[in-house]
């Protein structure tokens, strides 16, 4: 379910450390414990920075070699990925996917501290659901930054786009944007409709945002 | 010099002669010398041993530890304590030959009177310890228990009043009146002696001080001894007390009439004026100076039980009197060998160096194992013949012990003391004497008992020759000390796990070089003093880094070049030495303070050198808040504030 557009050719460099057997065994040490997940968290965001992941889900992503280190047979065990994630739950730089969530104009808000705890154990509670997390490698205040300065580049303030325009349209293609996540998408534009900035209207699969 | 000064093992105790064994303790003790306290000797514990009395003392045991032999000792005396003076032992040494001393006396008068300048070094070279003042001459009598004792030495009588401390009788302990003191001080200083105090103009000889018979009896002391101006030793020479006037025989020590002291307790010294009179007006009262030393030889020696224990001391030192073991030190060893020899006589003695010679080459070497496997042969043989003789009388020695131990439980506290020496001695004899025995009993028995055993243990572990810490890579657990311990006692006088633990835990209170380690998984270590976390660690992460260098026994999937290699606690365990569980506590030491990572896979668990890094608090927090501020900063410029 992890949704990749065109790999690239290069092969992802990984860090020294995944080449250490140790980094894939809980450090039971309270501050080698925060230098682990801070060095794992880094390496999730680079992998999914360098193959454009916006969703990763966790039980297949397990069995890839983001985590599971193939050459050394090592691996970093389904618990721990999870504390991985929590870590960067409270970074701002993950978001477990709402069941229902998907791809949808959500209320939901972005990353609050509090907020994110509370959804995490919704999503534990509805067990399944919170399988899938949104890596954001970008968080979405970037990329709302990112689409309003699009915008205002190409002079598109006060028309209307639609949302498939933005993410597979002729017209972005080039931009980070382009093939985006149409759930982190939308986080990114509820930012911009938050501060004023654009207005989502049209029904579920024909959406249309105005921006101002 | 009765009292010398004695080496301290490692554990702080007495190190001991050969053949010295150890026969009491007790401790809060004090020291006098004659009738005076020595100020730095006031609180240790006494050692008995079957060759000396030593004492240890608590604040410095370095620096004032002493020790007098049982050898030198000419008689003891015990004096059991009366009101507020604490019972004590009096340990008179042997006199010196009072001519000789005499000789030298008078000589060294005699060669200062001819020149008529003293000249220190030559009698410093005779008298090496110099010796301090004299305890003032003036005597007053207690009204009480008419014990006379000195008037203190810094005692005025001009300047005298009602509040003038006087120290109390040293016998009974009660105050005299100042008129009776004064009397006294005022009638000494009339004699015609040449006090100290009397300043003299010239070459004063201190030599002669004012408690000296000698000088006491007569009126000049420059010119009167007329048989030393010879500098021969005249034996005739009688001399006369100083407060009775009775001529006293030369060899003496003190007044046949009245028991004054006659040759004082004093050394003859020369010391420069201007130094006496500084060690004078610093001597206050009974507490004998600093700068006298111990160097009184013609003083008896008084230990002082504060805490108890003086009678078992005193029947200990009874017996080690009685036995003098210490002239066994010189004694040749008992023949051994008597059997062989007598074996070997018939056939020609083939045990003389000329018939060894005579054998060369391989039959010489034959003959040579031969000579060994026979005696071999013999000692094996005597040995087990000691063994069977000891099992024909062992059930006389079982009855012995048993009808020892049910005299020891229906001792009542109204036991003699003659049976107690009986017993003591006889328990001696079979060699069933126990540290708690020895240990003397009193108010804080049980702690010394236990401070008694950590010194021992100390001892144990530091020793050279057993190396039980070396051996064991400079770690052991408790549990492993305490079956050693024990072992190596050969199952006598074994010690209960609770006591051992106790003992152990008092090594740091006593600053012994060894110390207990708690882990935190409860487990307890015995470790040297110096070997500390630091230092296992950097031994660690040493090893560590030298696996960088060589390459691993097998194929392996990661670069060993770049990380090393994974150790389980086994392979540290085989590396340094150290017991597993040992081994296991210091790579969990090390984990937790972050020098090591840990890995858990199917091989077990093993540890790396910590290549994921650390997160410091402290850089983390700043790195946070120089962050926060760079965030303000950036939004103030952009609202054009900036």
């Amino acid at each position: 379910m992890a949704t990749t557009t065109a790999p690239p050719a290069t092969a992802f460099p990984f860090p020294r450390e995944y080449f250490f057997p140790a980094f894939f065994t809980r450090q039971p040490n309270l501050t080698i414990h925060h230098a682990q997940l801070t060095k794992w968290s880094s390496l999730v965001l680079a992998y999914a920075r360098h193959h454009r992941i916006f969703r990763l889900a966790l039980s297949a992503a397990a069995e890839s070699d983001l985590f599971f280190n193939r050459a050394l047979d090592r691996r970093l065990a389904p618990p721990d990925i999870r504390e991985v994630v929590d870590f960067m739950r409270k970074d701002g730089r993950a978001e477990y996917l709402q069941p229902g969530d998907a791809g949808s104009s959500s209320t939901s808000s972005n990353n609050g501290g509090g907020d994110g705890s509370s959804s995490s154990l919704a999503a534990a509670a509805a067990g399944g659901g919170g399988d899938v997390v949104l890596i954001y490698w970008r968080k979405p205040q970037e990329w709302a930054a990112l689409i309003e300065a699009y915008v205002d580049e190409t002079a598109q303030k006060g028309s209307v786009l639609t949302v498939y325009e933005l993410t597979e349209g002729e017209n972005t293609r080039g931009t980070e944007f382009h093939g985006m996540d149409n759930g982190v998408l939308m986080k990114a534009l509820n930012i911009l409709v938050k501060r004023g900035k654009a207005q989502i209207f049209g029904s579920e699969d024909s959406l249309g945002v105005k921006f101002f | 010099m009765f009292l010398k000064h004695i080496d301290l093992t490692t554990a702080l105790r007495p190190s001991y002669l050969p053949d010295e064994v150890l026969l009491f303790v007790q401790d809060n003790v004090g020291l006098y010398e004659g009738k005076y306290k020595l100020p730095n000797q006031q609180n240790g514990q006494v050692y008995l041993t079957s060759h000396r009395i030593c004492y240890v003392d608590k604040d410095e045991p370095r620096k004032h530890s002493a020790a007098l032999d049982l050898k030198e000792v000419d008689r003891y005396e015990f004096y059991a304590g009366f009101f507020k003076s604490s019972a004590k032992v009096t340990i008179v040494p042997k006199p010196l030959r009072r001519s000789a001393l005499h000789n030298r006396v008078m000589s060294g008068t005699g060669v200062h009177s001819r020149h008529s300048t003293p000249s220190p070094t030559s009698s410093n070279d005779a008298y090496a310890p110099p010796s301090g003042p004299p305890p003032a001459s003036a005597t007053w009598v207690c009204n009480i228990c008419s014990f006379s004792n000195p008037v203190p030495s810094n005692f005025d009588p001009a300047a005298a009043n009602a509040h003038t401390p006087l120290p109390p009788c040293l016998a009974c302990g009660i105050k005299p009146a100042l008129s009776l003191v004064l009397k006294a001080a005022i009638t000494s200083a009339s004699r015609p002696s040449p006090s100290p105090n009397s300043s003299q103009p010239g070459n004063i000889n201190y030599t002669f001080s004012s408690a000296s018979a000698v000088t006491l009896g007569l009126v000049d002391p420059f010119s009167s001894p007329k048989p030393s101006d010879q500098g021969k030793t005249d034996t005739t020479v009688s001399f006369q007390c100083p407060r009775c006037t009775f001529s006293n025989h030369p060899s003496l020590l003190s007044c046949e009439m009245c028991g004054a002291p006659l040759l004082s307790q004093d050394v003859p010294t020369t010391i420069t004026p201007s130094e006496y009179i500084r060690i004078l007006s610093q001597s206050p009262g009974p507490i004998k100076d600093t700068s006298q030393g111990a160097v009184d030889f013609a003083e008896s020696i008084k230990i002082s039980f504060r805490g108890g224990g003086e009678k078992i001391f005193y029947e200990r030192l009874k017996s080690a009197m009685t036995q003098r073991k210490w002239l066994l030190q010189d004694a040749p060893p008992a023949p051994k060998s008597n059997r062989m020899a007598d074996d070997n006589s018939p056939g020609g003695s083939p045990g003389t160096p000329t018939q060894r010679t005579k054998t060369a080459g391989i039959a010489g070497l034959e003959q040579l194992g031969l000579n060994m496997r026979k005696n071999n042969e013999i000692l094996i043989g005597s040995a087990f013949e000691d063994l069977e003789a000891l099992m024909t009388s062992a059930k006389e020695v079982v009855a012995l012990a048993e009808r020892f131990a049910q005299q020891v439980n229906g001792a009542s506290a109204d036991v003699t003391s003659k049976e107690n020496t009986i017993l003591a001695e006889s328990a001696h004899q079979l060699g069933l004497i126990t540290t708690k025995d020895i240990v003397g009993s009193g108010g804080g028995s049980d702690s010394l008992y236990f401070s008694e055993l950590a010194r021992n243990l100390a001892e144990f572990l530091t020793d050279d020759a057993r190396g039980v810490l070396k051996r064991a890579g400079g770690i052991l657990t408790l549990v492993d000390l305490w079956a050693m311990f024990n072992r190596a006692r050969g199952g006598v006088e074994l010690v209960s796990p609770m006591d051992f633990e106790k003992a152990a835990q008092m090594w740091e209170s006593l600053k012994l070089p060894v110390r207990l380690r708690t882990f935190r998984s409860g487990v307890m270590v015995v470790q040297a003093r110096d070997r500390t976390d630091d230092v296992t660690i950097k031994s660690i992460l040493a090893w560590l880094q030298d696996l960088h260098e060589f390459p691993p026994d097998r194929e392996v999937v990661w670069d060993w070049r770049e990380f090393g290699r994974g150790v389980t606690a086994q392979d540290t365990a085989e590396r340094f030495g150290w017991s597993l569980g040992v081994a296991e506590e210091e790579l969990l030491m090390a984990e937790e303070q972050g020098f090591l990572c840990r890995e858990e896979g199917l091989e077990g668990l093993k540890f790396w050198k910590n290549y994921i890094g650390k997160t410091d608090i402290a850089v983390l927090q700043k790195r946070e808040a120089q962050e926060e501020a760079d965030a303000i900063l950036r939004r103030l410029k952009d609202t054009g504030l900036m």
